[in-house]
């Protein structure tokens, strides 16, 4: 499929996936057909080393998990492979690989997050998913590999789920060196792995569990999402259960950032390529779980000044409005444009880093996740 | 021969209407499915090889889902109805 000049907005939502069309303005928005009509799609990727390629996490309340793939940027979609688990490396075994008497003992529940890895490795597909489980594709998705140093960690009989349950959410591979890998759990923390996923360390220094009798453990985090600087990539900004945080050292220790702004709670966390240094967050009231003081709000982190700007007057958009961890997006444009969709369907977005902000005019299902395909830059 | 009636939402999986199929078990029968309808794997049962939570199997009208589930008898038995539950919102 040809690269083309669109910039397309990728939702997952409860009901089924939705694909906004527009271009680098950022001015109008094109809402396409539904696709996985009535299922929850919990993300939806494009891969941009495949234009055109798009995946989505589709978790059907009756017939399961399913993975969908389109090449057409979402015109036609088709179930590929799906994994199973533990052991499994496709979806042919019903039964344990080691003891075929013995059925594997945990259903694959629902699939969090798709995450295609560098340009390097042009068919490599990573792919989180509940109960804390990571797979790794070498073909496009036609078949997956469990990563046993998760997927059998030793410790993994300690990790408790969050409220949406034990998933894996977050999975970053690191642009220079496709062998380092962090990933994101709930609510176990983030770990990071410099060898392709043999083996992990925790890296959760500083990150505090107010939930927990042990106020810094090695592990126990509720991280709720992560998202890595694009201009430094030792740089990374996290939204936990427990604030707000950035790291300048890969993770291994994290500084609250977010006390400034009172209740640092929230769910979701982008750093857009177009403005390296920057960070976007959607703060919530921690007790309510929807935007404090009765209107959305938008916080942009500047990692230079660190300093903190309130994008949204509280009459800009009133309401009390829910944002999931993939409820966040921001495309590769300069000026960025930030996409924030809510869980009562509603998708606002601004063209210029924040300035100016509008709401498309079409009432979403409840959205879970927001993804970006940016055009390539001229 | 099991007469065997299919949810209409099955469709999207390759099944249309009504099946005839030789089964001793509701495991067999749903092995014989599932290698007629290859894409039928794993959306009536997990890996784990039990019957998912919002399926629903009725032999000759009674519910068997949560009771034997997989491993009731199909003897004698003259129609099985496999639908999806009433649930969701």
């Amino acid at each position: 499929m040809a690269t083309d000049r669109k910039l397309r907005i990728l939702l997952g939502t409860r009901k089924g996936t939705y694909i906004l069309e527009g271009d680098a303005k950022r001015k109008k928005w094109k809402v396409g057909a539904p696709a996985h009509e009535g299922s929850d799609v919990y993300h939806v990727v494009a891969d941009p080393r495949h234009p055109g390629d798009l995946y989505a996490a589709v978790n059907n309340g009756f017939w399961g998990p399913m993975i969908q793939r389109s090449r057409n940027w979402g015109k036609k979609w088709t179930e590929i492979a799906t994994p199973l688990t533990p052991s499994g490396k496709d979806r042919q075994p019903a039964f344990n690989d080691e003891d075929p008497t013995t059925p594997v003992k945990r259903p694959l529940n629902n699939l969090w997050h798709i995450e295609p890895s560098l340009a390097s490795e042009p068919k490599t597909i990573y792919l989180g998913a509940d109960p804390h489980l990571l797979f790794r594709s070498e073909d496009l998705g036609s078949s997956w590999e469990p990563i046993p140093a998760i997927n059998e960690h030793p410790g993994r009989e300690k990790w408790s789920p969050g409220a949406g349950g034990a998933c894996l959410h977050t999975i970053i591979v690191d642009p220079r060196d496709a062998n380092r890998l962090y990933i994101g759990l709930s609510a176990v923390g983030t770990f990071r792995s410099e060898d392709r996923g043999e083996s992990w360390v925790p890296v959760n220094k500083g990150v505090e569990t107010p939930f927990l009798p042990e106020k810094f453990p090695e592990t126990g985090q509720c991280v709720h999402h992560v998202s890595i600087d694009a201009a430094d990539p030792d740089t990374f900004y996290r939204q936990d259960h427990g604030g707000i945080y950035v790291s300048h050292d890969s993770m291994s220790k994290w500084v609250r950032i977010g006390k400034p702004l009172g209740d640092d709670f929230g769910f979701c966390v982008t750093s857009p390529t177009g403005a390296p240094g920057t960070a976007y967050f959607v703060r919530l009231d921690g007790m309510a779980r929807v935007t404090g003081e009765g209107h959305l709000q938008v916080w942009q982190w500047n990692d230079r000044s660190k300093k903190w700007k309130k994008l949204l007057k509280p009459t800009d958009f009133p309401g009390h409005f829910g944002v999931q961890r993939e409820g966040i997006a921001s495309d590769a444009l300069d000026p960025p444009g930030v996409y924030v969709g809510t869980t009562t369907g509603q998708l606002f977005w601004t063209p210029d880093a924040g300035k100016t902000w509008d709401m498309v005019p079409f009432q979403f299902p409840g959205i879970h996740s927001v993804s970006v395909s940016s055009p390539p830059s001229k | 021969m099991l007469e065997v009636r299919l949810d209409s939402w099955l469709r999207e999986f390759g099944p249309r209407g009504t099946e005839k199929l030789d089964a001793a078990s509701v495991e067999q029968l749903l092995d014989a499915l599932e290698a007629k309808y290859p894409r039928l794997r794993f959306k009536l049962r997990d890996e784990t090889g039990q019957i998912r939570r919002y399926v629903r199997v009725f032999v000759d009208g009674q519910d068997v889902s949560e009771s034997t589930g997989v491993g009731t008898s199909l003897a004698d038995v003259r129609t099985v109805d496999i639908l999806h539950s009433i649930a969701g919102g």
